[in-house]
């Protein structure tokens, strides 16, 4: 590899190396890839470009500097790295017939596509007359670029929309100079390598096998080939070059309507959502500029005038139509009206005479009506002696030219509707007087709107600390929205998780036994030596409350050492039949329950541990199958280190289903609730930065936590308010809406009134007496439970507003109790409906949820 | 020994340690007499200058929907892994543009991709804290969905780089926000060996980065949110070779020098550093003062095969400095170039033979960069 760059140190002459370095430019390896396409014409290629370098010599050092057209300059440019480019050019070089040119570009295209099949065969052959031809040629493809770019270089730009920016700007430009000027949807061609009907990726199959056509350029793929032709369907059925593109407009009657091959690929909420975006996303709306009204090309907010309409036109497509601006009279240019669509829509040019091509001499809001509609109107019993023009407006009620007096309804008699029929001409449409279908039109085009502006997916960050209730959280909207919360392999891996986390509750006991049991020896041997006893006992006899047996002790000891090995997981499921009695005899244990009553002074031991340690012998049985109930209480089982995500929709309920129609569109958004532990994620929450599109945070904070200690001697609730500052605080996060839980209050309720709130020192001037909180409970003395909750949510909500200056929105629950989950999280779904119309609605209404936090608490 | 008198020990340990490291800080200045910047300008060498048409974009590689988060280039030159969080790696034929592989990924949170040493394999690690490989030669079955090769797991924070090493299909190492490094068996799916973590041997806040010696295999450093970079020996994982301090922000991105006895790293606090490996030295800083006093954090880091240049994406838009290594100075920068990035560059890399370099950008893009003119040859 003579080519290849040393990596030499910096002290050396690196001007040298700094030319080498350069000289070597990705574009010379190019031209040997074209290899594989196109065999036989390499030698072509060769031969040319030697003549083409005596020819330029100085071209090209030159022609940079003349920065004077600096769009066509890059076209040229992208057209020479291009490897096959440089190759069609040189052969065109010669014949500089612009049609040929494009010709070549749309073969460039396409043969990329077969491309990456053979290139591994050439691979060899490539690496050998690598490094001879190509420094040469580099050149020469220079030039004939920059030549071709002035005949073809245009016409490239129609033709291929390939979505290079430069491209883009140069459209522009073009726009502004030559305002409304025809545009003609041009049609992206694919060209396939393989046989007539084939599929275009693998080149298999006929043209009877099923396949899915991409809506720009009628690429045709069969199953095994369409996902990953077109990837992810971010705008429906298109290829993944043809993102961005717009549509083949002979296909938009087939937009939003799903193939059966698509629907066995994907699931069905998969193929809604594709539709969905296939239909409104905004590349593959009807460009404004191809649709002319009375001769004028639309603007874009003409065309959103048009569709949002009460009436709007019926299949409208690209071309030439009329519209009659007084009487909402709609039609093909050339041809009779088709449609009477709202009036007064101020859209397009004025209409002109021959607008329907009629030839009858009597003339409709200026527009010479055609025989047909002549003869509705004398069937009607319109006089049209003597040619007439006449003024008719939307509700059909006409009058002279030049006179006062309106002289009748059009479509006044029942039986000019039946003629209209019969004619195959409009009649006004009856959402003119139907106001209730004026709504749902309007509300049918709002949500058109809508859904240029917003994305179909909102996600929600559940955040909180370890033991905060996230994972409760995460798993109980897993069983209340998803038809299957839990597969038949994932509740095997549950069940082996809840076992182990016996072991290891157990495991903690154990631990805190021990140490109560040494605390009782010192404190009774302090008291011996205190007494001075001359019997002297035998100070192995000495019992604590806390002493075990020796069997049980040597059980103990060898959890214990296996916990501290750590491998319990390891060992445990082959144990677990022979330990089970062992286990229970050890809970029964007068001990055990003694160092249980103290577990507020573990702070390993989770709450949750009575759970399954009161049930211990069902649970470590090994035909033991967890219920909903146990895996909701069980820990770790959402995957414990890394973050879990689930997406879901609300589902509808009956009473949901009577609201107006707009309300619809809401079961179908789709919400995704992303669970991050913030151990597993670290403290300096480096990965924030990729949450930055979630629609609002969750935090979660576990109320009962004010008087635990966590590993390193801080108070958990000091922890966690920690970690919401540092979210809170995150730049990423200015502009967010938080939803803080306070989670657990089953248990604070219980435990409020064992343990001070006052434990904590944020909590130091937590007063009941004084506290006079208005509450909905309805005998009307709140609970010392409620009071201690309202305390913290108005702590955590002056903290909120001290460092954001924006309201925080809080909501108690109970994470095992799924009605209280499922409240919370449509109080997410609401914040975020409201967050989208934030402008709209007044401020007092949603203080009505941040100052009565515990509307939510039941 | 009480309680108490064991926290008292362990300050007054403490201390010392920071003293003993503060003083030694003091004697590497007093050493240091000179940057490389002002021997080199002593020398009288003058920074390179770039033409009109000496580095444009001629490529860029359109497909991903999501914030471009990692790249990497196969050894051959020619093919380039990226990952997006639109939750999908996709493997790209770098001459062609074309996409080659389009891997739909379990977890969309990735934030790191690699390709192996002879490009039949992908690995790419999250937020899942998992680091997952993919073989390409795989078929995908009906949903496009490649199955999972092999799933490295055991990290206990999300993996936040990950790279093989050099010339060894079998063997790969991740970094975390564990606190630790962790060399990987991946016929076996299991642990070699860990480097840091339990016993503060290493870093002591989240890693970042690693970055594999091109020279000495055994060799790769890595850069910590404990702001600073750490040299391992991949034979011996129990401490630190070396610990070169600073930076005063996270260290999000490392990249040895080609010559592989010098590092440059890039920080949260706005600064690129070169660090000699056999002194143990700081070669000179990189930093351009801001207008408004702010430091952009620097997010990835590339060098020239020569070494000359040190390209560097900052965390603003699109700005990406191409440093001339030898002067200290920015001598061009990509986000003013034509047809740069709209977004914030999130990931650099040069390829093997130094011909082109790829940047991948939160603007869902790629975008390959080589040299786009004539020069003659001086």
């Amino acid at each position: 590899m003579p080519l290849k760059m040393k990596p030499d140190s910096i002290h050396e002459d690196d001007d040298c190396l700094f030319a080498v370095e350069y000289d070597g430019p990705p574009l010379p390896y190019d031209i040997p890839r074209a290899v594989p396409i196109n065999m036989d014409r390499i030698p072509v290629a060769a031969v040319v470009s030697p003549v083409c370098i005596s020819a330029a010599m100085s071209f090209p050092v030159i022609q940079p500097i003349l920065s004077i057209d600096s769009t066509k300059k890059q076209l040229s440019r992208e057209k020479m790295v291009s490897p096959t480019s440089v190759i069609e050019h040189v052969s065109d070089s010669t014949a500089v017939s612009p049609t040929e040119e494009v010709s070549g570009e749309l073969e460039e295209t396409t043969r990329g596509l077969a491309f990456c099949d053979s290139f591994e065969v050439s691979e060899e052959k490539e690496s050998l007359d690598n490094e001879s031809v190509l420094s040469m040629d580099y050149p020469s493809s220079r030039v004939t670029g920059d030549c071709v770019s002035e005949t073809g270089g245009k016409k490239q730009q129609v033709v291929t929309f390939l979505g290079i920016a430069s491209d883009d700007d140069d459209d522009e430009e073009e726009d502004c100079i030559q305002k409304r000027t025809r545009v003609v949807p041009v049609k992206k061609q694919p060209q396939t390598k393989g046989k007539k009907g084939s599929c275009y990726r693998c080149f298999k199959g006929n043209r009877f096998t099923e396949k899915e056509v991409c809506l720009v350029c009628d690429a045709k793929y069969c199953s095994s080939c369409v996902l990953r032709a077109m990837g992810s369907m971010p705008e429906g059925r298109k290829c993944v070059s043809c993102i961005g593109c717009p549509i083949d407009e002979s296909k938009r009657g087939s937009l939003g309507k799903c193939s059966r091959m698509l629907k066995r690929l994907l699931n069905d909420l998969e193929v809604k959502q594709i539709m969905k975006t296939e239909r409104f996303c905004e590349a593959n709306q009807l460009p404004a500029e191809y649709v002319y009204v009375n001769g004028q090309p639309l603007y874009p907010e003409e065309l959103v005038a048009l569709q949002t309409c009460a009436n709007p036109p019926k299949k409208l497509k690209p071309g030439d139509y009329w519209y009659d601006k007084v009487s909402g009279l709609w039609g093909k240019e050339g041809e009779k009206p088709y449609q009477i669509i709202s009036p007064h829509l101020n859209v397009g040019g004025p209409i002109s005479a021959e607008a329907s091509n009629g030839n009858t001499q009597v003339f409709i809001n200026g527009r010479e009506i055609t025989k047909v509609e002549l003869r509705m109107l004398q069937l009607a019993g319109v006089q049209c002696a003597g040619n007439p023009h006449f003024w008719v407006n939307e509700d059909g009620s006409y009058q002279e030219e030049g006179q006062k007096n309106t002289k009748g309804y059009i479509w006044g008699k029942a039986g000019t509707k039946l003629l209209c029929a019969v004619l195959s001409l409009p009649v006004p449409s009856k959402s003119i007087s139907n106001a209730s279908g004026d709504q749902l039109h309007s509300a049918n085009s709002r949500s058109i709107l809508d859904h240029l502006e917003h994305r179909t997916l909102q996600k929600i960050l559940l955040v909180g600390n370890s033991g905060s209730g996230t994972s409760t959280i995460f798993k109980q909207a897993k069983i209340l929205y998803k038809d299957i919360p839990f597969l038949e392999d994932e509740r095997e891996n549950i069940k082996v998780i809840i076992q182990t986390n016996v072991y290891g509750y157990l495991g903690m006991l154990l631990e805190g036994r021990e140490r109560f049991e040494e605390e009782a020896l010192g404190v009774m041997n302090a008291k011996q030596s205190l007494i001075e006893d001359e019997e002297g006992d035998a100070k192995s006899n000495i019992k604590t409350l806390y002493s075990i047996g020796p069997r049980l002790k040597a059980f103990s000891d060898w959890l214990l050492k296996t916990m501290a090995a750590g491998n319990l997981g390891v060992i445990f499921p082959a144990a677990s039949r022979e330990y089970a009695p062992l286990v229970e005899e050890l809970w029964r244990d007068a001990a055990i329950q003694a160092t249980y009553k103290r577990r507020s002074e573990l702070g390993l031991l989770p709450s949750v541990a009575s759970y399954f340690l009161e049930r211990a012998i069902d649970v470590l049985t090994p035909d033991y199958e967890p219920s909903d109930l146990d895996i909701l209480y069980a820990e770790g089982v959402t995957s414990s280190s890394g973050l879990a995500c689930l997406d879901f929709s609300f589902p509808q309920t009956a009473a949901e289903e009577n609201l107006d129609p707009s309300d619809h569109l809401d079961s179908l958004l789709r919400y995704q609730l992303i669970r991050v532990p913030s151990r597993g994620l670290g403290e300096n929450c480096k990965w924030i930065d990729m949450f930055e599109d979630v629609g609002m945070v969750v935090f979660v904070v576990s109320m009962s936590d004010y008087d635990q200690v966590s590993e390193d001697g801080t108070n958990k609730m000091l922890l966690a308010k920690k970690l919401f500052e540092s979210i809170i605080t995150h730049p990423i996060f200015e502009q967010m809406d938080f939803l803080l839980i306070l989670n657990k209050y089953d248990l604070l309720e219980e435990k409020v009134e064992r343990v001070p709130l006052t434990r904590c020192e944020w909590f130091q001037d937590f007063n009941p007496v004084v506290s006079r909180h208005r509450s909905n409970n309805n005998n009307g003395n709140p609970t010392l439970g409620q009071l201690a909750f309202h305390y913290m949510a108005v702590k955590f909500k002056r903290f909120y507003s001290s460092l954001t200056g924006k309201k925080l929105f809080v909501s108690s629950s109970k994470s095992l109790d799924p009605n209280s989950v499922d409240a919370s999280l449509k109080l997410a779904m609401e914040i975020l409906k409201w967050s989208e119309e934030r402008a709209n609605i007044c401020m007092s209404e949603y203080s009505m949820y941040s100052t009565e936090p515990s509307s939510f608490s039941n | 020994m009480s309680v108490s008198e064991l926290k008292e020990r362990h300050a007054v340990a403490t201390e010392t340690v920071n003293n003993l490291r503060d003083r030694l800080r003091q004697r590497r200045l007093q050493l240091l007499d000179t940057d490389v910047s002002k021997y080199s300008a002593a020398q009288g060498r003058s920074p390179v200058k770039f033409g009109a048409t000496d580095l444009v974009c001629c490529r860029t590689l359109l497909g991903h929907t999501g914030k471009v988060y990692s790249l990497d280039w196969t050894p051959e030159r020619n093919r380039i892994v990226s990952a997006s969080q639109d939750g999908r790696l996709i493997v790209w034929n770098a001459l062609t543009s074309q996409k080659t592989h389009a891997i739909k990924l379990p977890c969309a949170w990735v934030m790191t991709c690699a390709f192996s040493p002879n490009g039949q394999t992908v690995a790419c690690g999250g937020l899942d804290s998992v680091c997952s490989i993919f073989s390409l030669s795989s078929t995908a079955d009906k949903d496009g969905t490649v199955p999972v090769s092999r799933t490295l797991s055991g990290h206990r924070g999300y993996v936040s780089c990950c790279q093989y090493v050099p010339n060894e299909d079998a063997h790969l190492i991740t970094s975390s926000g564990d606190q630790t490094c962790v060399l990987w068996d991946v016929t076996t799916g299991l642990k070699t060996s860990v480097f840091g973590g339990e016993f503060q041997s290493g870093h002591t806040g989240d890693v970042l980065s690693v970055s594999f010696s091109g020279s000495n295999r055994n060799w790769f450093i890595s850069g910590s949110c404990d702001t600073t970079a750490c040299l391992w020996d991949t034979r011996a994982a129990s401490r630190a070779v070396r610990t070169f301090h600073g930076h005063e922000g996270d260290v999000n991105t490392v990249k040895f020098f080609p010559d592989g006895y010098r590092f440059g790293t890039g920080s949260d606090d706005g600064t690129c550093r070169l660090y000699d490996l056999r002194t143990g030295h700081q070669l000179q800083v990189y930093h351009q003062a801001n207008g408004d006093g702010e430091n952009l954090p620097v997010t990835s880091i590339a060098f020239s095969a020569s070494g000359r240049l040190l390209f560097a994406g900052y965390a603003n838009n699109s700005t990406c400095y191409v440093w001339d290594t030898l002067l200290g100075e920015v001598v061009l920068d990509l986000g003013e170039l034509q047809d740069s990035h709209k977004n914030r560059i999130s990931c650099l890399g040069m390829s093997a033979d130094g011909s082109a370099l790829c940047t991948g950008s939160w603007d869902s893009n790629l975008k390959i960069w080589a040299f786009g003119g004539h020069r003659r040859v001086i």
